[in-house]
């Protein structure tokens, strides 16, 4: 076990600070340079340096300072010394400290006294504590609460060290006594939590007996009550209605800290309703009456875990937990809604819907930012509900259908998604959804939803009627024809207005447009316009003529193309559903003469660029289906396409399902894992093998004591060799990888026979890596072997390497040095990526925004597609993101994102595009893309490794 | 709840001062640090990260960050009451909140930090203001400890000075031994010195005769001049010439002591040479003789006052005596002249052996039998009583006023006293009893001194002088809340050297020829008891 660490100063380099000046001005009489000179030499210290000599110099000359502030500085140092050897014995001169430890416990200066005790709560070597007992124990008596306080924590480090009974084994009877006595808070406080550390019965005793003040004990020490009542409890079951009273009775102060442990003390004892529901209630009045953001978030936390563990309770508190959706924080209105919809139930989902609705509505009035983002939000809520209870639906479909002319097209688009999803899973909302979207139908404006809301229209406008009715919608979307004509153009030049976007066709003579002062609206107005909220109902009318003309008139041919296909599904439809002859013959034409249109406008040279090559090619095929349609064409058209979306939703929810039927089939316990019997547990038994419970688990993770990984093939993987056989010394180093750090442990061999002086294993670190501790000077004996450790620092996701060599001394040759170059050790990245999920949205936010791409063209001796993406993810550690089955079939090309994390936060975007050439080679690129420079350059090294298979 | 280490760093995540509360390994806490900037995203309307392990609790701080790493079980609540004292502190000490300042500060941040977050990482609670009284470490009691040591030091080598007189002296003395007798005038003057010292004290008696003893130094005005020994030897011992300046050394050096001792706790027996009444039960005791005049007479009056704590007076009795103190047999043959005002409500009687019908004609008190002596000796002779009793409630000298107020959890107690008397009143002391109490209670404002006894836990107020300007006066403070009631009986102690009644010696003659004689006297109020109830 390496020395703990106590404290660290940022040491700056550029002062010099030389061992001389420092003992110069530590002998020296000024107090305010003896104090600078000892705050130089803990710098010195905790940066490496090695200043073997100034020990003494401060027990002569610093040891006797009355100087407090040099005093205190000096207790520091005394911490951060090496006060054994390297066998574990207590150096010799560490006495020399003792005498003045004591005399600072006796000092009539009581903060001294304080200082000094609470100095010894460090110290660990029974040597120097063992005198200094008797000081301690009277210090508990001092007038002073300070003194007490940190003598009462002195004495409760000092038990706990091993084979303390020794020397203090009536400490806690002596702290026992003290508590009855105490009346300073913090003393007492920590006087009960020795007991609760080393003797619990007689913390429960003094509880027990003391059950009436417990209310109004400080909460600092109701803290201390409750973490006692839960290791109580867990050791000894039996007795868990005994303290359950008091947790309850302490639910009812007013310190905020001391309700949360409550309630978090009341959940780890008590899996009762009551009790559950109890906590669950204080943190919701917590979550409302706290105004701390990181509170609620992490109250909400808390709640989280209490959906998973005891959800039946949790669904009585929904309202409650709804009730922080006030809070103007999106991070707490998102956990907020995420615990929200796990809970919903068929009994309180109305309640939720309606609280849902009433939210969206509110997002409405308030001209707050981040309302668009908060309402896409509460649509997704209100999506996930619907697709759980599909009765609901119902109810808030229509509402949900008055945001698709949002001008947020995010929420909009959520909207739309939405409502393609229900009107798929609830045929019985069909016709309704269906009436109103082409009521609405011409407020939509933006491409993306309109494109998919056509799709709706066509493929779900199944009766007559309906088929009319779309047919007519889109047409009045459309206006007139000719969108654009050649005689316009000069006209039109006339009006002086270069933006592409302001070509002026005429205006839609079914629905001229008025503007508010009585003026004919052009159609560059009605384009301005879209941009304009919906809720200026004049200008929306204005708009509203021609949605979908605008958009074509701004260049988009794929929703042309879009509108062809819908156009031409409605006709085909028409016919299934034996209309009159008349009709569908006219149906046809203009359906063809609006094709044909579009086709046109995409040629004009007025436009901002000409149709391109796909919207083409598509509608012309949906020109050639309705001048010449065939069965076949009609089956693909009409079902196979619907089909199709079907599978999709089918498969989607396969996949929502499957994945929380994953998350539920995590096994909480391996077979072969280690079974604690609480009640076997000895007191001081420090072992690694017996688990504490959850808190300390918690704390010993936190300092990083248990680290949870094992894997035993890697390891011999990561054995280096550093030298040659044949060279003087022989090297190896067995490298670990921490998460932030990496540790060497280099094996050094002495080949020869001759004793090498002073070797040293000087490394140097290149990339983001960085040496924590100096080198030290070693003696090796003939043949000897020595093992060496090395702690180097790691703080970004990057391949680094170490190199360096190994010097030492022959006695032989006069003090010759003598260099062994070592081998370079490479740091891999993958040590610190791990796989990870993120959502497509967010995949495609970051990917926009990261500024660093590397492109690595595909050069591989793979030849399937797939193959090859499986073999980058196997290579990269890095998670596919495309569902499979957006990968399925074999079409020879292949498109897929890739995700991982890094240990430090970072985030690497990885896109495959591969497509199977004629020759039989994949072509195409790999894209890494991340906010850092060392990510993107190293995963692309290493993919340009590893791409060959 | 634990807080694993406080830290302040740089927005460039430069780790700028780190305190670890719980074991940790330094590459492992470095670790920690170092992945901190890198979490902290922009934009965010909460000021906490949680990774896998830890969860870090910050504050942004102009160029800096605050940070507390703590265990993911932590209590939030907690954690950010510990934040926001933190937040108070940095600016303290580095005003510039910037990198340098606060390198430059390192230590004295680190000392901070230790106050607000004890070992193993649990919150303390302090108040700002507790963590500055804590780190600037100034202590009543050591300073205190260091002018015990030099009193000591003083003393020690004051006594090596006495001793070394003492050698010479007897050196001196034997040579004047043989010169013959001489130095009864420096005695006298001694005397007198010692007489007008009264007031201040004690202590002069240890000078002279190179010993310590403290009952010894307090006897002073009742030893007998006649008692001195007519041994001349005796007498010049008694009476060095150098003695004086010794003296007032010495008695400096004790009454630092006596101080120290006193506010460290020890109880000490209020300077009884001021209150007068030790110092007459002590007198026969002095043993050495001090030449004083040869007649001395003493006035005196005690004070019995019990005031009501809701304003009133209960009772106040004055009892006074003359007592006259006769050297030698030849001087006491006299008659004590008085010289009196109205005097009304008082009721005098004279001792039987005093003619009655001198006292009430000329008022002059002298024994029925002109022919006879006063007794001598040095036993005080009481020749005149007088007694008053009043519920004026104008008489009474000093009103004290105590209103004691719970608020929240401390009790407010605000004491005023008032001095009606026309007459300065020295020494005044009023002791208010405080319900048990580990701190000294926390005196917010005060006129005068004050000092807790924790032992009997009292309050004690000490205004060493009220006169004129400063009639009237009040204490402010607070205590854990307690019962008001606690607060009482409030004791009070003063002294003055006028009388309530107005009664002087106007000069004492000669019984036989009525020539004037020398006397010397003394004329004090004590305060026998003076509660408020």
């Amino acid at each position: 076990m390496e020395k703990p660490c106590h404290l660290l100063v940022h040491f700056d380099k550029g002062t010099p600070a030389l061992a001389n000046e420092i003992k110069s001005d530590l002998e020296g009489s000024d107090v305010v340079r003896k104090q600078d000179a000892m705050k130089k030499a803990i710098m010195l210290l905790l940066n490496g340096e090695q200043l073997p000599t100034l020990f003494i110099t401060i027990v002569r000359y610093v040891l006797p300072s009355e100087d407090h502030t040099v005093q205190k500085l000096l207790l520091l140092y005394l911490e951060i010394i090496d006060k054994t050897d390297a066998a574990g014995k207590v150096l010799p001169e560490m006495i020399l400290i003792c005498q003045n430890l004591r005399n600072n416990l006796q000092h009539p200066n009581e903060y001294l006294r304080g200082v000094t005790l609470r100095f010894l709560c460090r110290i660990q070597e029974r040597e120097l504590l063992e005198p200094l007992i008797p000081s301690i124990q009277a210090n508990l008596e001092h007038r002073h609460s300070f003194v007490r306080k940190n003598a009462v924590l002195a004495v409760n480090a000092i038990y706990k060290l091993p084979h303390a009974e020794d020397f203090l084994q009536d400490a806690p009877e002596l702290i026992e006594r003290f508590l009855g006595n105490e009346q300073d808070a913090s003393a007492r406080r920590n006087a009960f939590l020795m007991l609760y550390h080393s003797s619990q019965e007689r913390a429960v005793h003094f509880l027990l007996s003391n059950l009436d003040n417990v209310p109004n004990w400080p909460d600092i020490m109701q803290m201390v009550v409750l973490e006692l009542i839960r290791k109580v409890c867990r050791t000894n079951p039996g007795e868990k209605g005994k303290y359950i009273k008091i947790i309850l009775t302490l639910l009812g102060t007013t310190s905020t800290a001391v309700v949360y442990e409550c309630a978090g003390t009341l959940v780890a004892l008590s899996s009762a309703p009551t009790a559950i529901r109890a906590a669950a209630n204080s943190y919701c009045q917590l979550l409302v009456s706290e105004s701390d953001n990181n509170v609620k978030l992490i109250i909400l936390d808390r709640l989280q875990e209490l959906k998973s563990s005891h959800r039946e309770v949790m669904v009585d508190m929904i309202m409650d937990v709804l009730r922080v959706l006030s809070s103007p924080n999106m991070d707490i209105r998102r956990k907020t809604l995420d615990i929200a919809l796990d809970l919903i139930t068929p009994r309180n989902i109305d309640e939720v819907v309606l609280t849902l609705k009433k939210e969206v509505v509110k997002t409405q009035n308030k001209e707050l930012e981040k309302v668009g983002e908060y309402r896409q939000m509460l649509v997704q809520a209100i999506h996930n509900c619907a697709i759980k209870f599909p009765d609901v639906a119902s109810s808030v479909v229509h509402v949900l259908m008055d945001f698709l002319g949002d001008s947020n097209t995010a929420s909009a688009l959520d909207v739309v998604f939405f409502v393609r999803e229900i009107i798929e899973t609830n045929p019985k909302l069909r016709e309704s959804i269906v009436t109103r979207l082409l009521d609405t139908f011409s407020q939509i404006r933006s491409a993306r939803v309109c494109a998919c809301a056509l799709w709706i229209i066509g493929e779900y406008c199944q009766s007559l009627p309906e088929v009319e009715s779309g047919l007519s919608t889109i047409k009045t979307s459309l206006g007139d024809l000719p969108f654009f004509t050649e005689e316009e153009a000069p006209a039109e030049n006339n009006e002086s207005k270069p933006a592409p976007t302001s070509v002026t066709p005429v205006v839609s003579s079914k629905r001229p447009a008025v503007l508010a002062d009585g003026t004919y609206a052009t159609q560059s107005a009605a384009v301005e316009l879209a941009a304009v909220a919906p809720t200026t109902t004049l200008a929306a009318a204005a708009a509203a003529a021609a949605n979908l003309r605008a958009l074509l008139l701004t260049g988009d041919f794929f929703l042309g193309s879009v509108i062809a296909t819908t156009l031409t599904k409605l006709v085909l439809r028409l016919e299934d559903l034996h209309a009159s002859k008349v009709a569908i013959n006219k149906a046809t034409a203009e359906a063809l003469l609006y094709l044909v249109s579009i086709l046109r406008l995409g040629e004009s040279t007025a436009l901002p660029h000409p149709i391109d090559d796909d919207s083409r090619d598509r509608i012309t095929l949906a020109v050639r289906i309705l001048s010449s349609p065939s069965d076949v064409m009609r089956l693909v058209w009409l079902k196979y396409c619907q089909d199709s979306f079907r599978k999709m939703i089918v498969e989607k929810q396969a996949r929502e399902t499957e994945e929380s039927r994953a998350k539920q089939a995590v096994a909480s316990a391996q077979p072969d894992d280690l079974i604690d019997f609480y009640h076997l547990k000895s007191r001081k038994g420090l072992s690694q093998v017996e688990l504490e419970d959850e808190v300390q688990n918690d704390l010993k993770r936190a300092t990083g004591e248990i680290s949870k990984e094992s894997e035993g093939i890697r390891k011999l993987n990561r054995v280096l060799q550093l030298t040659g056989f044949s060279d003087p010394v022989y090297a190896e180093a067995y490298v670990t990888v921490h998460q932030y750090d990496i540790v060497l442990d280099v094996t050094v061999v002495n080949r020869t026979s001759e004793t090498l002086q002073n070797l040293c294993l000087e490394l140097a670190t290149m990339g983001d890596l960085k040496l924590v501790e100096r080198p030290q000077n070693y003696t090796l004996g003939p043949e000897a072997s020595k093992q060496i450790r090395a702690n180097i620092k790691v703080s970004s996701t990057e391949t680094g390497v170490i190199f360096g060599n190994i010097v030492y001394e022959t006695t032989g040759s006069a003090l010759e040095r003598n260099v062994v170059v070592l081998n370079d050790i490479h740091i891999d990245i993958m040590d610190y990526i791990s796989p990870a999920t993120c959502q497509d949205v967010a995949f495609r936010n970051m990917w926009a925004e990261f500024e660093w791409e590397n492109k690595v063209a595909v050069n591989t001796s793979i030849t399937e597609v797939s193959q090859f993406l499986e073999h980058i993810v196997n290579s990269t550690n890095m998670k596919c993101l495309t569902p499979p089955s957006a990968l399925d079939g074999d079409c020879g090309f292949l498109a897929a994102n890739l995700y991982a994390k890094s240990v430090f936060g970072e985030d690497a975007l990885v896109n495959v595009s591969v497509e199977k050439q004629p020759d039989g080679k994949l072509g195409g690129y790999i894209r890494i893309r991340s906010k850092t420079q060392g990510i993107a350059l190293s995963l692309g090294d290493k993919i340009t490794l590893k791409q060959k298979g | 709840m634990v807080v694993l280490g406080a830290s302040v760093i740089s927005k460039s995540g430069k780790a700028l001062v780190l305190r670890n509360y719980v074991e940790m390994t330094r590459i492992r806490i470095e670790g920690l640090l170092a992945a901190f900037p890198k979490l902290v995203g922009s934009g965010k309307q909460h000021t906490y990260v949680e990774t896998e392990n830890v969860r870090y609790v910050y504050q942004p701080m102009e160029a800096l960050y605050l940070l507390l790493v703590t265990n993911k079980q932590s209590n939030i609540l907690e954690d950010l009451e510990t934040l926001r004292l933190i937040s108070k502190i940095v600016p303290e000490y580095c005003p510039a909140l910037d990198e340098e300042s606060v390198s430059h500060k390192a230590f004295e941040l680190i000392f901070a930090f230790d106050e607000i977050i004890s070992y193993q990482g649990h919150r303390e609670p302090v108040t700002l203001g507790q963590v500055k009284q804590f780190t600037d470490m100034d202590s009543h009691e050591e300073k205190l400890h260091n002018m015990i040591m030099q009193s000591k030091i003083a003393e020690t080598k004051d006594i090596m000075k006495r001793k070394a007189n003492e050698i010479d002296k007897t050196k001196i003395d034997k040579q004047k031994i043989e010169a013959g007798p001489r130095g009864y005038v420096p005695g006298g003057l001694t005397g007198i010195s010692a007489q007008s010292n009264l007031g201040g004290g004690m202590g002069m008696g240890s000078g002279g005769f190179g010993e310590t003893n403290n009952g010894s130094a307090f006897g002073s005005i009742a030893s007998n001049y006649g008692a001195s020994a007519p041994d001349e030897k005796a007498r010049v011992a008694a009476a060095p010439p150098k003695g004086k300046g010794m003296k007032l050394g010495g008695s400096s050096t004790k009454n630092q002591l006596l101080e120290s001792l006193k506010a460290e706790g020890e109880l000490i027996v209020e300077e009884p040479a001021a209150y007068g009444t030790a110092a007459a039960a002590g007198g026969p005791k002095a043993g050495p003789p001090v030449p004083t005049d040869p007649i001395s007479i003493m006035i005196e009056e005690k004070l019995s006052v019990v005031l009501r704590k809701d304003g009133g007076m209960e009772n106040l009795e004055v009892q006074g005596t003359m007592a006259l103190l006769v050297g030698k047999d030849e001087d006491a043959y006299i008659r004590v002249v008085l010289e009196s005002g109205e005097n009304r409500g008082f009721q005098f009687k004279t001792h039987p052996n005093i003619d009655k019908a001198l006292h009430q004609k000329q008022n002059a008190l002298g024994l029925k039998d002109a022919s006879k002596p006063f007794p001598s000796g040095n036993q005080p002779l009481g020749i005149l009583k007088w007694r008053m009793q009043s519920k004026n409630e104008e008489m009474v000298p000093l009103s004290i006023n105590c209103w004691p107020s719970v608020t929240g959890n401390e009790s407010q107690v605000n004491i005023e006293y008032e001095s009606q008397a026309e007459f300065d009143l020295k020494n005044v002391l009023i002791s208010i009893p405080l319900p048990a109490l580990r701190d000294a209670p926390q005196v917010n404002q005060i006129d005068g001194e004050w000092r807790y006894d924790p032992r009997r836990s009292v309050l004690e107020w000490q205004i060493v002088l009220i006169d004129d300007t400063n009639r009237s006066g009040s204490l402010e403070f607070a205590v854990p809340a307690t019962d008001p009631q606690s607060f009482f009986p409030i004791d009070v102690k003063f002294a003055a050297d006028k009388t309530f009644c107005d009664v002087k010696i106007k000069q004492v003659i000669k019984a036989s020829s009525g020539e004037a004689v020398k006397f010397g006297g003394k004329t004090q109020l004590v305060v026998d008891s003076y509660q408020v109830l």
